[in-house]
This record gives C-alpha cells, structure tokens and sequence, in this order.
C-alpha cells in the first residue's frame, strides 16, 4: 500500500476545457476583417510589414523566454495577437525593419520583461506603437517612406487631420466611406465595420464584454458634441473602434469589476477627446488607453464587488470570521 | 416551464449517465469498520467503548456534552479492536474506534412506527440522539439546524435535492427508491421548526424523481417540488434558497437569517428512518463511479467502511489510476492512498484514470474576468488569489475570502490553471488565526 499513491491536489478536480490559447486565437481570429480589409487595400506593403511584425513578435518572445528560463509560451497565441496589432496601427508606408522595432519593445521589454503574459502593466502594442511615434521625432531614417509599387490611398492624407473644427471641410471623407473602408492613416482604421464585425465575435464568443468600448465610444461621442466637434466623425476616424474593442479591452491591463470598467472606459473616452482637440491628433487613441492603464490598479482596488446579500459593498470581515465555525457551505 | 436559478455558476460535463439507472444495492461487509469520533462540524465526541467490548448495531459508541456536535453509533454488530488515531479523509488526525466485524449480524430498526402523533421537541430529540447530520457533505448537526434562534422564525423548509455535483447519483437514487419516505422526512423536519411550505428543489435532469415525488405529494398543501435549472453550484444552500425564493443570506449568516431550513435528501430520509424505526445515521447510498472504477455502482455503506473495501465491491480499479477522489469531483478530497473511510458525509468515491486527470502547471492571471462571472457569491476570486500569494490576508478578505464556500467555479473556468480554492482555505485558516489573537 504505501507505494502507491496518487496524485493530490486541492478542489475542484474537474477542468473546462477551454484554455489561454483559445482565447488568445479568438482574438486573432476576430483580427481577420481587419487585415483582410487592410490587404485588400495596401497588398503587398500590408503583407510584408504584417509578416514582418508576427516574426518579430515570435522571435522576441522565444529569446525572452530562453534568456529568462522561463517555459516557450509562444503556443498561447499571445506575441502573435501583439505583433499583428503592433502592424494595423501603423501606416503601410512605414518601413518593415521599423516596425519590427516596435514589436520588439512590445514584446521583450513591455510583456517579457515585466515578468510575461500577466505581468504587464501596459498593453505592449500600444506602448510599442507610441514608442515608434517618439522614435521618429529625433530619427529622421524612420520616417523614409519606401515603395512597393503605387497603390490608391497610400499617401493620401489621413482623415484624422479634419477632426479640428473648420479645418478644410470639403475634403473631408464622408460618413459612410469611413464606416465601409476609407484608406489613409493606419492599416487598422480602414474600416470601421471590420473593426465591429471583430469586436461582435469577441462579445458573442464571451471574450469581452460590452461595458469598455460603449463607454468609450459614448463618452466621445458625448463629450465631443458638449464641446463643439462633430461627434460621429469623432468616433468614426484615428482608430477609435479599433482601440475600443481590441486595446482597451485587453484583459491584463484593464480594470475587473463591471462598474469599474465603465469608468475605465469613460476615462478614456474624455483623455481621446481633450488629447485630440487640444494637443496633437495622432496617437490620441494609443496615449489615452495606456493612461487608462496607469490608472487600473487604482480602480481594482477603489471597485470591490458587492458580495452576494451584501448591504454595504464592503462587509466588515470579523463577524465572517466568527461565523465560519457554524457556516455550512453545502449541504 | 420556466425553470429557476441564481446567477454566475458553470455547466460542467456530469457523466451521471454511468450509475444514474442503476439500483442501489448492498455489498458486503467489511471485516472491520473504522468509525471517527468526529464526522460533523462541532465538537468532537468521546469513545463510551474500551477495547474488548462488544458492541451492537445501531449501539452509541460515541458523544459529548457540546451543542454543536452529534454522537456517532456503531454501523455494525462485533468487538472493539483498538480505540485509536486514524488519517480521515483530509489527511486529519482522529479518534477513531475501530471494530471486527462479525460474520452474521442481525436484522434491527425493522419495527416501524407511527410518527403522526410526534411534538416538534420529540423529532428533535430524535434527530440529535440519532446523530444526524447534512449528508450533502458538509455534515452540520441536523439537531442545531433544527433548533434555530427563537427571534427568527422558519417559515419554509427546503429539501436540496439538486445534487448539483457531476458524477454522484445516490440523492437522484434514494429519491426513486424512497420517495414516500423523504416527504415524510420534510414534514417531520417542517413540524420540527414549525413551518408551514416545505419545498423539495429538484434540478431539471432528474424529471422521473420530480414527477414521483410530486405523485407521492399527492396534492398536499404547503408541499410542492419547484424545478431548478441544471447548473453548479444550484445546490449550495445560499444559492438554492436565492433561486427557490429570491431571498439571500447575508454575508456570514446562515439560512435562519432569511426565515429557511435547507436539508439534503439523505438527511431527510435519515430522519424519517430514526423517527418511525429508531434507527441512527448508521449508513448511506454512496456512488461509486469515474473513469478508473470497474463497475460503476450506487451502494448502500455502512458508515466506518475502508476505501478499499468499497473499491473491491465495485470490481476493483482498471487502467493507471491517477486521481481518488471522497465526495464529488467539484469539492472532494483526493487521497494519497485507500486508507481513508466512509463518514456520514461521503456521498461519493470516485476514480480517475491517469488520463481524465488534467493537472496543468499554474500561469499567471491574465485578468480575464471568468472567475468573476462564475463565481456564485460574486467575489473576485482572481484577486484573493494575488493577495494570499503575497500574505496580504486581509486584503484577500476585503475581495471575498471569508464568503467563499469553495464551490470551485473559479478554478473550472480558469484559463491559468489557478487552484483558488488553496489560497482561500490558506486565506480562511490565517485569517481565523489572527482572529483569536486579537
């Protein structure tokens, strides 16, 4: 008898079936519209860089991984989903090595660094993505546009810029070409129904939920109206939808609690709309996420559940601790 | 119709197909029992045998002078062997007195009893000297329950007949097979406290047992089966009382609070058999299934019997065997060995093979929000967990730890791996500690 023994550990000793890696891969494939769209518009630059990035995010991570000793995680998706996200929020035009730079922080410093998947404390694509922004202030090498062949749209100026009130209103895209597909500015702001065709699949497949990016997008289109912009452009351009439902909502960085997460998402929603009206519209999308990030600690600790029968939010904790001689859990 | 509920809770696979038309039957008896002194929550009761003495079916072997507890009786005729420490099934050092059993043992509690005619202080009697306790599991003194505080009344009495738990079929069994008996236990019970609506709260995957009771119920008033949708944890006592009747208990409080009595279907049954056939919780249906059990049964065991014993009877185990586990696969105890023993609580003993037992390394919480959803107490499990690792306990308390019943839901859905229910026993126990220190 003592030699055999069987394995011991703590309840329940049954497990769902879903894993880390099936969420990471829902996520991918909710990605799918968009880089579709963004093929189908910038083709082989969209597929060099996209390409690009995903090696880049593959191979940091598993030299992160082997420097660290830690267990190879490229399995779960997770460096994948990064450096495609890292490549929709960038231009065509920008060259591949350079994006490649910015997955690379994304992944080695911002994720693996902290200590990988969990750890983080900003979402990597994003905090790669500004990286790349500050980078070409002071770089003049990364802001040379290469060529890989004409195509419409490449060049053309981005519809972020008419956001400021009066700024040459006749040459602004109309509504519905932003809704559909309107090349200009990143490869992931295209289109916009791409965005939520991705986003309903992340709701329906219970990835994410509603409450982040409807607090979002009403809190700018709220607040825009209140300060005179045009509210529906404000929503429909600079990759709003895109950081709403795919950024904001990105587990590791955004607060748990429902209520919390609407004030999260509010947050948000007001520093896209001071950022963009009153500083520089590029990057207001990205800026404020990782600000809202900043802020997520705070908001898990200040939002704690109310406890089932609960009155008060908090309970005071030494009548529990009485009762639980006498409590039973099931009977 | 529209079936009843609580909100968060899982959909586990409940494989009750393997046992779940099967009969309960007998097996036979071990060549020696093991009976603990302590099977409930409470005080531990005192061996009333030496080593040496003979001892009778249904004798008290075992009691104590606390409110809180229930005396313990011989499951067996035969001689004391050794009154001794024995490993229960959490790995827990206690007294156990251990009995040889004999060949022949004789037929007792077959004189049945008219119980019409019982005072609320009789049955109550009755239910502590029979030493009866929930048999869902948890084991709370069914006499304490039975008596609550004069300044809350119960209104209604709730028989927990969800069995809630995947694999166990011994309540969905002994509600086929006895189910006249178990509404005369509820009305016993109802009698006891004073209460005028008994309800027998059934999950819907056990039709043929809530269309029998509702045929031996016969139109009654006061007594009705509610159906429940199938969803763990539907038979935790808070979240079945919030289903049935849209009331819940207060953080720390128990089911008085709200004016209710919840009793599993073997405590009510148990109670029926010790008012009409002066017959103690002696023995209990126990399901015998899993992947790695030979013949999957539901079994009639005496209380006290050796794991292996109740293994053997069931054609042994087939395959490597990974895990055993005592109780349901949600909240049991998986043991080292087979040294442990059947209690009053044991409602299941199950085996896994190598195979079924999926044991993945822990990862890091990566904030997906499915324990929150799934948790039925609505907690946030994942950040008990950050603090219990960090030894913040009071932190780990201010998310839940001390509501938490350890139903397991987190744990089940999570993408990491995280086993949440270790770090809220390890939260629970520091917690309690620095309770009676200050």
């Amino acid at each position: 008898m003592a030699d055999s023994s069987f394995m011991v550990s703590a309840s329940p000793h049954l497990k769902d079936k879903d894993q880390m890696s099936n969420a990471m891969r829902d996520v991918a494939i909710a990605l799918i519209p968009v880089i579709a769209v963004a093929i189908g518009f910038f083709r082989l630059y969209a597929l060099v860089n996209l390409s690009a990035c995903v090696v880049a995010a593959i191979g940091s991570e598993y030299i992160m991984r082997k420097i660290m000793k830690r267990q190879p995680t490229i399995g779960d998706f997770s460096a994948i989903v990064t450096g495609l996200l890292v490549g929709l929020l960038l231009p065509p035009t920008v060259p591949f090595w350079y994006a490649m730079i910015g997955v690379i922080i994304a992944v080695a410093l911002v994720k693996e660094l902290m200590g990988g998947l969990g750890f983080n404390v900003f979402n990597p694509a994003l905090f790669g993505f500004v990286s790349l922004l500050l980078i070409s202030r002071f770089w003049a090498l990364a802001n040379a546009n290469y060529s890989l062949g004409s195509i419409a749209g490449v060049t053309s100026a981005t519809p972020l810029t008419f956001i400021k009130a009066g700024a040459l209103n006749g040459l602004r895209p109309g509504y519905w070409a932003l809704f559909f597909a309107k090349a200009g500015g990143a490869m992931g702001e295209v289109s916009v129904l791409a965005v939520l065709l991705g986003g309903a699949y992340l709701i329906y497949r219970k990835r994410i939920t509603w409450h982040i990016p409807t607090a979002i997008i009403v809190t700018v289109f709220v607040l825009s109206a209140i300060l005179g912009a045009n509210p529906l452009y404000m929503i429909l351009v600079g990759g709003l939808m895109l950081g709403s439902f795919f950024m904001a909502t990105d587990w590791v960085t955004s607060p748990d609690n429902k209520t919390a997460q609407l004030l999260y998402g509010v947050l948000i929603g007001v520093l896209v709309v001071v950022i963009r009206l009153y500083a520089a519209p590029t990057g207001a999308v990205a800026y404020s996420i990782l600000l809202g990030n900043l802020a997520t600690p705070l908001l898990n600790r200040l939002f704690v559940r109310k406890r089932f029968g609960a009155i008060k939010a908090v309970v005071a904790s030494e009548p529990a601790v009485k009762a639980v001689a006498v409590s039973e859990a099931k009977d | 119709m529209e079936l009843k509920t609580f909100r968060g809770g899982i959909h586990p696979p409940y494989n009750k197909e393997a046992t779940a038309g099967k009969a309960t039957e007998d097996i036979s008896l071990p060549v020696e029992v093991i009976i603990p002194m302590q099977q409930h929550v409470g005080a531990p009761n005192k061996p009333l045998v030496n080593v040496g003495d003979r001892v009778e079916i249904g004798q008290k072997i075992g009691a104590t002078d606390a409110f809180v507890s229930a005396p313990v009786h011989s499951s067996v005729a035969g001689t004391v062997k050794a009154v001794e420490e024995r490993k229960n099934f959490v790995g827990a050092n206690v007294t156990c007195v251990v009995i040889s059993v004999d060949p022949n043992q004789p037929a007792k509690f077959t004189q049945k009893r008219d119980v019409s005619g019982l005072s609320g202080d009789e049955i109550r009697e009755i239910a502590k000297e029979a030493g009866l306790v929930g048999l869902g599991g948890a084991a709370f003194p069914s006499y304490v329950k039975l008596s609550p505080p004069k300044d809350k009344p119960i209104d209604t009495v709730i028989i927990n007949a969800c069995e809630c738990e995947p694999f166990l079929t011994c309540d969905h069994r002994l509600m086929l097979e006895r189910a006249e008996d178990l509404v005369a236990g509820l009305k016993l019970m109802m009698k006891a406290v004073g209460a005028p609506r008994g309800i027998i709260g059934v999950e819907a995957n056990k039709m043929d047992a809530a269309d029998l009771l509702n045929s031996k119920i016969n139109g009654e008033s006061g007594i009705e089966v509610v159906l429940l949708e199938v969803k763990y944890p539907e038979g935790a006592e808070k979240m079945l009382i919030d289903a049935i009747l849209g009331r819940r208990v207060p953080p720390g409080k128990l089911p008085s609070e709200v004016g209710v009595l919840v009793q599993n279907v073997q405590t009510a049954v148990a109670m029926y058999d010790a008012a009409a056939y002066g017959k103690p919780v002696i023995e209990r249906v126990v399901t015998v299934s899993g992947s790695g059990i030979k013949n999957p049964r539901n079994i009639r065991v005496k209380v006290g019997t050796p794991i292996s014993h109740v293994i053997e009877q069931c054609g042994g185990m087939v395959g490597t065997t990974g895990k055993v586990i005592l109780g349901g696969p949600m909240t049991g105890f998986a043991q080292k060995d087979l040294s442990a023993f059947t209690q009053k609580g044991t409602g299941g003993v199950l085996v896994f093979t190598e195979e079924a037992v999926d044991e993945a390394p822990e990862q890091q919480c990566v904030g997906c929000d499915r324990c929150l959803d799934a948790c039925a107490m609505f907690l946030m499990p994942n950040f008990i967990v950050k603090h219990a690792r960090r030894g913040q306990w009071d932190l780990a308390e201010k998310y839940g730890a001390m509501d938490c019943f350890e139903c397991g839901c987190c744990s089940f859905v999570c993408p990491a791996r995280i086993k949440h229910v270790a770090y809220v026993r390890k939260s629970k126990a520091e917690l309690a500690a620095a309770a009676k220190k200050s």
